[in-house]
């Protein structure tokens, strides 16, 4: 039944230092593209896009490389924006310094909550993850004190900061599309220590069979819960962009299941267990939500003369269609899950090996 | 003593109606080892096809169980055969996955069509009561319970009297024994979330008269029925009703003598609790 996995195969000699050089140019061309582009509406997507990286990244650690399917990822994405925000407004703390106490905070809930949740197995701790992020909501929702219940917090601009010389507003979108791109260099990083190390093949193990893993005398609450503490802080430091970010919060838009389901989703999608999967994920992701949310597919059949704006389906679609990205996650998950269960990575290398196969048949 | 009996009979009210959406769940569960965290959006379609029925033709919402029931059940039939069957080996995170897909696509086509307003059926009765030994007793919800321990009774004498309930229940014991005892397990599947699917809608027909019908309502009622049946014990229809009245009871007593804010909080706390402690339910191991 594990067959289906996507065993991380070890690639051939050579092609680490191709791979290398593909990711420091592509890091590199996202660095230069402030200097370029300067619409915000570009950077806005492409913020959006870091920050689904990261979170599909963070969320890959617990539930793809140690194979702990958390469904109340939401829980420390929550504490995350709250802390940081809660630090900022009430305390007047810096946010850099904010967002180190929000992801100790997660970090600890995170370890917490898994020594209790993780002596569950399978649907059992599914189901406890998800009770544990919904005490988290229900908690902020009703402590109306500290975190303004249900109205949510609404935070004054961030505060600038100063290197020497330099100092740096944060008004414009580009000190957040850098900060994006260093926090998503680092996530991904993250991701890759965690399978090339010790620490990654112990998580491995605990997935592909905790009974195995357990009898070769591997601590399983331990590692596990190593598993969910890095993952909680990079899912912390995510929430506390966002709400950096956006600037306002409630419980109803970072403490949902929405917001857990989603980050299963990117890696879902993307392809599970791998460092690239919730990249891919998340391009998919964003950029389809966002070319709905935008209308921008009414305006092309429109322009294609597909259908006429006046028209009552022209009509209709201007008016539902940009609210219907949640309808295609939907869809699309069923259509992954059904067709494809290694996420279009897998099914990428797959398509990839069998054509090779093929090749290799004819010259013979 | 009154305000404390008042809260007990009030919450077995609410609490029969969750039992009603947890057998499903646990129907489901207990032949085809699947959490369908699809569940709620089933609950959700009954709801807008007893509003429909009441809009379009004034029919009455308790009325239109017989609708809503048949309809369910088919809908459930052919989420089965065409979405879940093929999952069924499949790793079960890969089947929560497909379930939480199906659950965003109905919530999110019913946005699409009737929007995310909120909506009402007002009936005569919605907020009727009536006195019995000095209680008070909201009327729907008193109607729903008649009906819910009626379907309830039925249902256990199909699963122990008639041969296709032993059938399912052979089944939910032990798949392979039951095939190689010649029982059609694809059809017991099938049934089975049908039975599932047409339980839930008729729960959602059930509480409609009391309740804001939206889009998104399903996803509490998901939890709450995972709450139900583990409490009860996954796959056990006795426990999932003993754990509908549980919590109802335990939902309307954290809301008089807690805070009516906090009252979801004391469930997910004592589900947390039972997962810990007793993660086979109440009742043991017991299997339908």
């Amino acid at each position: 039944m594990d067959a289906m996995r996507p065993s991380p195969s070890p690639a051939p000699r050579g092609s680490a230092r191709i791979s290398v050089a593909a990711a420091v140019a592509v890091v590199a061309a996202l660095a230069a593209v402030p200097a370029f582009v300067s619409n915000p509406y570009a950077l806005h997507i492409m913020i959006l896009l870091f920050l689904s990286v990261i979170m599909g990244s963070a969320w890959n650690v617990v539930g793809g490389y140690a194979g702990q399917y958390s469904v109340g990822h939401a829980a420390y994405y929550g504490i995350g924006a709250y802390v940081t925000l809660i630090f900022m407004t009430q305390y007047r703390i810096m946010p850099w310094w904010g967002t180190w106490v929000a992801m100790a905070a997660a970090l600890a809930v995170a370890l917490v909550i898994g020594s209790i949740t993780f002596r569950l197995r399978g649907p059992y701790f599914v189901l406890a993850s998800i009770a544990v992020a919904e005490v988290i909501r229900l908690t902020v929702l009703n402590w109306k004190s500290v975190t303004n219940g249900a109205e949510g917090i609404l935070s004054g601009p961030i505060p600038k900061i100063a290197f020497g010389e330099t100092t740096i507003k944060f008004i414009s979108k580009v000190p957040f599309y850098y900060v994006g791109l260093a926090m998503v260099v680092a996530t991904v990083l993250a991701n890759l220590a965690v399978q090339h190390s010790k620490l990654g093949y112990y998580f491995q193990a605990i997935r592909e069979d905790q009974d195995a893993a357990h009898s070769l005398g591997i601590n399983l609450t331990f590692h596990k819960n190593v598993a969910l503490g890095i993952s909680a802080v990079f899912t912390a430091l995510a929430g506390s962009y966002y709400a950096l970010y956006v600037r306002f919060i409630d419980p109803s838009t970072v403490l949902t299941i929405d917001v857990s389901v989603q980050m299963v989703l990117i890696c879902i999608i993307g392809g599970i267990g791998t460092v690239l999967g919730p990249v891919i994920g998340a391009l998919v992701l964003v950029a389809l939500s966002e070319t709905l949310r935008s209308n921008l597919i009414t305006d092309v059949l429109i322009s294609i003369g597909a259908v006429s704006a006046e028209s009552r389906v022209g009509a209709f679609l201007k008016e539902h269609l940009s609210h219907a990205h949640m309808l295609i996650y939907g869809v699309l998950v069923v259509v992954v899950i059904l067709f494809m269960p290694d996420g279009i990575l897998g099914w990428v290398r797959q398509s990839m090996r069998r054509r090779a196969l093929a090749a290799a048949g004819e010259k013979r | 003593m009154a305000l404390f009996l008042q809260s007990v009979v009030s919450g077995l009210l609410v609490g029969g109606v969750y039992a009603l959406i947890g057998i499903g769940l646990t129907l489901i569960f207990g032949v085809m080892r699947i959490i369908n965290f699809a569940h709620g959006d089933l609950l959700m379609m009954g709801m807008y096809g007893t509003w429909i029925a009441f809009t379009a033709w004034k029919l009455d919402p308790f009325l239109s169980i017989l609708l809503v029931f048949p309809a369910l059940f088919l809908w459930g039939a052919f989420l089965q055969r065409t979405f879940i069957n093929r999952v069924l080996g499949a790793l079960p995170q890969n089947q929560i996955l497909l379930t939480i897909g199906l659950g965003l696509v109905m919530s999110n086509t019913a946005m699409f069509l009737f929007t995310s307003d909120y909506r009402i059926l007002t009936t005569s009765y919605s907020s009727e009561s009536f006195q019995l030994a000095g209680l008070s007793l909201s009327s729907p919800l008193a109607v729903s319970f008649v009906i819910t321990a009626t379907i309830t009774a039925i249902l256990y004498w199909f699963l122990m009297k008639t041969d296709t309930g032993q059938a399912i229940r052979a089944t939910a014991q032990d798949r392979d024994a039951a095939q190689l005892m010649g029982i059609n397990v694809r059809w017991m599947s099938i049934l089975s979330f049908g039975l599932g699917a047409a339980f839930a809608g008729t729960a959602g027909a059930l509480i409609s008269p009391t309740y804001y019908i939206f889009p998104q309502v399903g996803q509490p009622f998901t939890l709450k029925a995972f709450v139900v049946v583990v409490l009860g014990g996954m796959g056990s229809v006795v426990g999932a009703t003993l754990g509908g009245l549980l919590v109802g009871v335990t939902e309307s007593l954290a809301a008089v003598y807690i805070s009516s804010g906090l009252k979801d909080l004391v469930v997910y706390v004592v589900f947390l609790l039972i997962l810990l402690f007793k993660p086979a339910g109440l009742l043991g191991k017991s299997r339908m």
